[in-house]
């Protein structure tokens, strides 16, 4: 009967999820170009796949640099601002947060493609608000500066766009949590003569700490695999240059270079990245829960 | 469907079984076979004029003629390649395709357009250099449609209101963009786009190289980084870094960038293909009669060869209906259509015969397209791999890294020409 029960659900996951995973797998595998995706016939190839991307100095130099500094400077920037916020909403009173909650939520409901052609907009080379600003104070000089072509400031403008996304759910999440702690407990620390920093870090955050585990675990899997943040940027799609990570890497290696092969195996790379992080997070999480 | 009362309670199995049959019929519902009678085309999209009038005719007539509904679809040209990737795979081609000359050796070489000679009675009605390009050992995978060529448009009245005269060699073209670039301060005199790989080709050729010649054994080697195409690359690029005739932002422009800089008048002179004049009046139509065109002077003199494009028609294998494909590609190449889409676009029919009326066209603005065509163009190696070098953006890898100050000249040619001969030479 359990079986049955969770039979629907189970098909779903089998069809949309573990398909194409397993099909990813069983191509990082293959040699597999335009022409034995036309035919569907393949060669496996071993782990050649594999040796040929860990020797690859653009893994190590570009790709994998380019992902894991990226996710930790965003998670733990949409973290920070996310909880900051949350902390400022709990304050507010019910009519100012709803009004406050919903301007939060406009930036999380905008659709990433949008939200990335406004965010190349505002930093437009010649016309963008942003280097009119600069050249008016007289920061810029009139010939003005490519910020897409240095890898620093790209990943700064990513980082923009990604936390500025990403902030309200764990503003949202944490807020809710935060709406569970009860009063006297504040109340109790106030009279101990703790100040506000001393109040979140040993009240909140311990009462928090498995909504903070889940806000951090679900950001770093989104940054760790943002995608039209990146490809949709000026140079962001181009195979050479030093902008793209591991996600569009692995795409650019299979629809640009029609080496559908060594793209899986990209996918595949940063499929177990990506579980030996949430894994490495799930176990903090439980031995901190566990009775002492 | 008819339903009972008695089987308003699905059991969640059977829902979940009935599920996977839905999901499987879908599956091998667009695997092959007739999934519909409508005939489905992909037309390429990007600094072409409004196109609807011209395929509400053409389809009107199709379908007059042989009952077959025609749904025609626009792909941006920057996604074409990833788009038909992902259609192969998911078994969701269309019938019919426009793809660019350089892209159907590739496609046509992994088996995924089908083999047009049979069809064709008399294969010389068509412009052979492009009726080349669609072929791989003989057999004809793509039909032409249309010639595409670039040449150099300008504003004519800037030009003679600072008594400037059309440039004739290298040298007299830099001294024009500086000098218009310091008498018009708030426009950019000649932009030097980072995006459009056909606008940098013609200063490798210029400089007297080519992107890749076959040797003897079948090798390839590619001649970018040979002191000509050095040189090229160093004029071309140069224009922006050392004499600031372009502008910081055009590092991330493609040939759409480029042409709206112009409608917008914020250009006086850049590369474009023949169809750009048009397309620029329809958006700005206050530049009628202020737009100018010149072929790309050569280094001493004479002429720059230009990137000899355009399109083909193809048919996808195994749809099941390649016969009415063919009918519909057959339709549109037809002297008619042909025609009408070159006099409607701007860009050069592909019909050896009506050629000859745009050559001897005096409209300014189409006769000195027609002088490139025909005195200084060139085409793309002839190689089934070429279609990577440009998917995988080598040419435009070369010309970001050199605008971005990442590399100099010499070290991001030697790079390209690296990438140009590994991918040719199947590594």
């Amino acid at each position: 009967m359990p079986w049955a029960l969770l039979a629907p659900a189970l098909t779903v996951v089998g069809v949309l999820l573990l398909f194409p995973l397993g099909r990813v797998v069983w191509l990082s595998f293959r040699d597999f170009h335009l022409r034995n995706l036309v035919s569907g016939e393949s060669d496996p190839v071993g782990f050649d796949n594999y040796t040929a991307l860990l020797a690859d100095p653009y893994l190590w130099r570009v790709a994998l640099p380019n992902t894991v500094v990226f996710a930790a400077v965003a998670v733990v920037s949409t973290v920070v601002l996310g909880t900051l916020v949350a902390l400022l909403l709990s304050t507010l009173r019910p009519l100012t947060r709803v009004v406050v909650v919903s301007c939060v939520m406009v930036a999380w409901a905008m659709p990433a493609v949008s939200g990335t052609y406004v965010w190349i907009w505002i930093f437009d080379v010649d016309e963008g608000v942003v280097a009119q600003a600069l050249k008016s104070l007289g920061l810029l000089g009139p010939e003005g500066y490519n910020w897409f072509g240095d890898r620093l400031l790209f990943y700064a403008i990513v980082t923009l766009n990604v936390v500025h996304s990403g902030f309200p759910f764990v503003a949202v999440t944490v807020l809710a949590g935060l709406l569970t702690v009860p009063g006297e407990l504040y109340e109790a620390a106030l009279i101990d003569g703790a100040g506000a920093w001393r109040r979140f870090w040993h009240v909140t955050f311990p009462l928090l700490r498995p909504v903070f585990a889940v806000v951090t675990v679900l950001s770093t899997i989104w940054d760790f695999k943002v995608f039209a943040q990146i490809y949709l940027m000026p140079g962001g799609d181009v195979g050479g240059s030093r902008m793209l990570n591991l996600g569009v890497w692995a795409y650019v290696r299979s629809f640009g270079h029609n080496d559908y092969g060594a793209g899986s195996a990209v996918a595949v790379l940063l499929t177990l990245l990506l579980l030996g992080i949430t894994v490495l997070y799930l176990r903090a999480l439980f031995r901190e829960e566990e009775p002492r | 469907m008819a339903r009972r009362r008695a089987h308003t309670h699905v059991h969640l199995p059977a829902a979940a079984m009935a599920l996977t049959l839905v999901a499987t019929a879908c599956g091998a519902g667009t695997g092959g076979g007739p999934v519909s009678e409508t005939l489905v085309v992909w037309i390429m999209e990007g600094t072409n004029p409004d196109e609807t009038a011209y395929f509400d005719a053409a389809n009107t007539e199709f379908t007059k003629r042989t009952g077959v509904e025609v749904d025609v679809e626009f792909v941006p040209w920057s996604d074409a390649q990833n788009k038909i990737s992902t259609a192969i795979a998911g078994g969701t081609v269309p019938d019919v395709v426009e793809l660019g000359t350089t892209f159907v050796p590739g496609f046509a070489d992994s088996g995924a357009l089908h083999d047009l000679s049979d069809y064709i009675d008399d294969p010389y009605v068509y412009t052979q250099s492009l009726l080349r390009m669609g072929q791989i050992d003989d057999r004809i995978y793509g039909v032409p449609w249309y010639a595409a060529i670039r040449s150099i448009v300008y504003r004519t009245d800037i030009f003679a209101e600072h008594d400037q005269e059309v440039p004739e060699n290298w040298a007299e073209l830099r001294e024009t963009a500086i000098a218009l670039s310091e008498a018009e301060e708030d426009m950019i005199a000649f932009p030097v786009p980072g995006d459009a790989q056909y606008s940098v080709m013609p200063w490798i050729w210029g400089g007297g190289a080519e992107l890749a010649v076959q040797t003897s054994d079948g090798t390839w080697v590619s001649e970018i980084d040979s002191d000509g195409g050095r040189a090229g690359m160093a004029f071309f690029t140069g224009l922006a870094l050392e004499d600031g005739v372009s502008t910081t932002g055009a590092v991330n422009w493609n040939e759409i960038d480029v042409m709206e800089s112009l409608a917008e008048e914020r250009t006086i002179m850049a590369i474009s293909g023949s169809n750009n004049p048009k397309a620029i009046l329809e958006s700005n139509p206050d530049l009628e009669g202020r737009l100018g065109v010149f072929v790309i002077p050569g280094r001493e003199g004479g002429y720059t060869d230009s990137f000899a494009g355009g399109s083909l028609l193809s048919v996808f294998e195994g749809t099941g209906r390649e016969d009415v494909a063919w009918e519909y590609v057959d339709h549109l190449t037809s002297h008619e259509f042909s025609s009408r889409w070159a006099e409607e676009t701007g860009f050069f029919p592909a019909r050896a015969a009506a050629v000859t009326a745009f050559a001897e066209s005096e409209d300014p603005l189409v006769r000195p397209f027609a002088v490139q065509l025909s005195a200084a163009s060139r085409g793309t190696p002839v190689a089934p791999a070429w279609g990577r070098v440009e998917s995988e953006k080598v040419i435009v890898a070369m010309q970001q890294s050199i605008l971005n100050g990442d590399a100099t000249v010499e070290e991001a040619t030697a790079r390209a020409a690296d990438e140009v001969e590994r991918i040719l030479n199947g590594g």
